[in-house]
């Protein structure tokens, strides 16, 4: 800002009020994800020159997406998936039963949470995992009912 | 059994150490997965009559499998998964961010602690994409499951 004050010789309270004001502008508009024409409506109401309001505009248009992509990140969100690791281990014994063969798949659940990343160690046993890809399958499914994709198709 | 009528007549310290000792035996043959023989001659060397081996080798030989699924759950081991529960949703909008149109899936896995019996479920949330590559995933080792099992 300081350096501003100098080039410009502007005061530094205005420099910042303007680079908020413009802030505002640009996140209000990505995040609504308002049309051109409704954006030049809005800013009309502000008296500035055509010129500007053209590189308002040009303004936004180029910086929606990344400035919605980074908006979306701030949403309450759950730990999403990042990827899974797997093995398969067969048990021949243990310190209460001798002589066994248990058969089981040992994963290494990777999850995000906000920067965070954390790593679960679970393991099933081939009967569930049978059952969760039957499961996980039947939800995959989900999305290309008739139902969903009325309801994606209407809600645009 | 200390409270069972018919063996009041018994000093109690004395039943405490059969029943110890039963158990011990008991365990041991379990674990060591010992067969009829081994338990026999194992007896006859403490000196109990054939009577009472045969009627010991009857009852365990009934109880066999039931003890060696409970001396099989016994132990330690990463966190079992029992269930999974899905849930799909088309997300709308929220306070930061309007017009979202994005479906997603939460996934719970359900799993079951093996010493505690508790349940401390793990939930995530993904895209569409993410779940086939996770549902690829499961699938892979399921292949390899089958494949291990013919060899």
């Amino acid at each position: 800002c300081a350096l501003f004050k100098g080039k410009l010789n502007i005061d530094v309270d205005t420099i910042q009020h303007g680079v908020e004001g413009l802030m505002y502008l640009l996140t209000e508009s990505s995040k609504l994800m308002i049309s051109e024409i409704d954006f030049q409506d809005s800013i009309h109401a502000l008296g500035f020159s055509e010129e500007l309001n053209k590189s308002l505009l040009q303004l936004y248009l180029d910086n929606r997406k990344e400035i919605r992509s980074i908006l979306g990140e701030l949403s309450p969100r759950l730990p999403s998936y990042h990827s899974l690791e797997w093995r398969l281990d067969v048990q021949l014994a243990s310190r209460s039963l001798r002589q066994q063969i248990k058969p089981a798949v040992t994963m290494k659940l990777h999850l995000n949470q906000n920067e965070d990343h954390t790593a679960r160690v679970l393991q099933t046993d081939p009967a569930t995992l049978l059952h969760l890809i039957q499961q996980l399958e039947q939800a995959l499914g989900e999305m290309k009912t008739n139902h969903c994709r009325r309801i994606v198709r209407n809600m645009k | 059994i200390l409270d069972d009528p018919d063996l009041k007549d018994i000093d109690p310290l004395v039943l405490k150490h059969c029943h110890a000792a039963a158990a011990t035996c008991i365990l041991e043959a379990g674990k060591h997965r010992a067969d009829i023989s081994a338990i026999s001659t194992c007896l006859e060397d403490c000196k109990l009559d054939k009577e009472r081996i045969e009627q010991f080798c009857t009852e365990y030989q009934k109880n066999k499998d039931a003890l060696e699924i409970l001396l099989g759950s016994i132990g330690r081991s990463p966190l079992h998964i029992t269930d999974v529960s899905w849930r799909l949703e088309y997300q709308i909008k929220n306070n930061q961010l309007h017009k979202t149109y994005q479906p997603s899936y939460l996934v719970t896995l359900n799993v079951e602690k093996s010493d505690s019996g508790s349940h401390t479920d793990v939930s995530f949330s993904c895209t569409m994409e993410q779940l086939q590559d996770l549902v690829g995933k499961l699938k892979d080792a399921a292949k390899s499951l089958e494949r291990a099992t013919q060899m």
